[in-house]
């Protein structure tokens, strides 16, 4: 049987194991499970969150039970976590292996395939279905921390061009105004645009799962795929479930990684029949508005600055005593998305 | 009975399902299944039997089946009922 693989020893020999099997032991998981035979390991797995990695099997076990023991192992871990669902990446040739466990396929890319179980996309969808206007639309993604006159800008100059624009915002916590309030921000700030209908981007796209290298601001081959298979999840499943023809963004005047995002979405958005349309950043004082600017002048206190940056609604929420409990957070926050 | 709490049983196997439950206000039945197609009416009907021999009103059950026969799903379902319940 499956069994946590807890002693040194014992993960010393997965990690050999991991290795040989051609994959990279990333330490930093929740829980690493193997099976032996004869008392030599032919099966190993781990999970990180809501993520399962490390899932290598001995070939000369490749046709038989071992992957649905290891992989339900996990996700009976997982599910026992709290966790509503369970992703795996996968090489594209194995995930008819995990699609037979009953993962669902999101994306499939020429390196990598995603998959989930627990049926969390389909039922995110559905949910999203509700709010889908006729006719074709158009999709902003923003992490808006905080929403800035620049994704203003954005945001009328797509509402200004299509009958519809959704306004994805990324939920995932790992920016310095939470989740919650990015949102909030949002809403309040295009409130006035009766063709913005604003959502959540749940951990479909810009996430951790998807694109964790946002959050690094890395730029190597490995953040190419992410945003690479980022795009290919947006413009193959997304865009066709919202009618969404067309993706709207900023240019990047100074992050390499979001500039390699959008470059990857100039690559692969066409091929799934969405126009990637890249919008001139908005400017204030000859330079162009970024969140980043605005939380370096939130950080240095440099509240004049604030007006000519941000719409009202976001500037009075910053001088709100809500607001500057996220200023001390900045002053120890480091990185471009941070 | 009242599902109380999360409980899980089953395993990922072929001729296997897993049983997923916890507590909600109304009571949802999610089913994935390999064989969904040919049989999703037939699993639905004895997830629903099962339920109402319990007396299960509320809560959210997922299963994720790979083509289990009928006395499975009901063992399965069983035990993560009894599992799911008040202590």
């Amino acid at each position: 049987m499956v069994t946590q693989l807890l002693t040194g020893a014992d993960r010393a020999r997965a990690r050999d194991f991991i290795e040989a099997q051609g994959l990279s032991f990333e330490p930093g998981f929740d829980d690493l499970v193997g099976r032996f035979e004869g008392g030599a390991l032919v099966a190993t797995g781990a999970r990180a969150g809501d993520v399962l990695k490390m899932i290598a099997i001995d070939p000369a076990y490749q046709h038989g039970a071992l992957l649905g023991e290891v992989a339900g192992e996990l996700v009976r871990l997982g599910l026992a976590a709290g966790h509503d669902g369970l992703f795996v990446f996968t090489r594209p040739a194995h995930a008819p292996s995990f699609e037979a466990l009953n993962f669902a396929l999101l994306a499939s890319h020429a390196r990598v395939a995603l998959l989930e179980y627990g049926g969390r996309f389909a039922a995110w969808l559905a949910a999203g279905a509700r709010l889908v206007r006729p006719g074709p639309g158009a999709a902003v993604v923003l992490n808006a921390n905080p929403f800035t006159l620049g994704h203003r800008h954005l945001v009328e100059e797509a509402a200004r061009r299509a009958a519809t624009v959704y306004l994805f915002v990324v939920r995932e916590e790992r920016s310095a105004f939470p989740f919650e309030v990015r949102l909030r921000l949002v809403r309040e700030g295009t409130a006035d645009l009766s063709n913005v209908v604003v959502l959540d981007t749940s951990r479909y796209a810009v996430s951790a799962v998807t694109f964790p290298a946002y959050f690094l601001g890395r730029t190597d081959p490995v953040a190419e795929i992410q945003m690479e298979l980022d795009a290919t999840l947006f413009g193959a499943r997304i865009a066709p479930a919202f009618g969404v023809t067309r993706r709207f963004f900023g240019t990047e005047p100074t992050c390499a990684t979001t500039r390699a995002y959008n470059a990857a979405m100039q690559r692969v958005l066409p091929s799934f029949g969405v126009e990637p349309v890249e919008v001139e950043r908005a400017q204030a004082g000859g330079a162009p508005i970024s969140a980043s600017t605005v939380r370096a002048a939130l950080a240095a206190g440099d509240d004049a600055a604030l007006a000519a940056l941000v719409p009202p609604t976001t500037l009075a929420y910053l001088l709100s005593d809500e607001g500057r409990a996220v200023r001390g957070r900045l002053h120890g926050a480091k990185g471009r998305h941070g | 009975m009242r599902i109380a709490r999360k409980a899980q049983a089953g395993t990922m196997q072929s001729s296997d399902l897993m049983v997923a439950l916890e507590p909600a206000d109304e009571l949802s039945v999610e089913i994935a299944s390999t064989v969904k197609k040919q049989f999703d009416h037939l699993i639905h009907a004895v997830v629903s039997e099962v339920l109402s021999s319990r007396g299960v009103t509320a809560g959210r059950v997922r299963v994720t089946d790979r083509g289990a026969l009928d006395y499975a799903i009901r063992a399965r379902l069983e035990t993560a009922l009894e599992r799911a319940g008040e202590r």
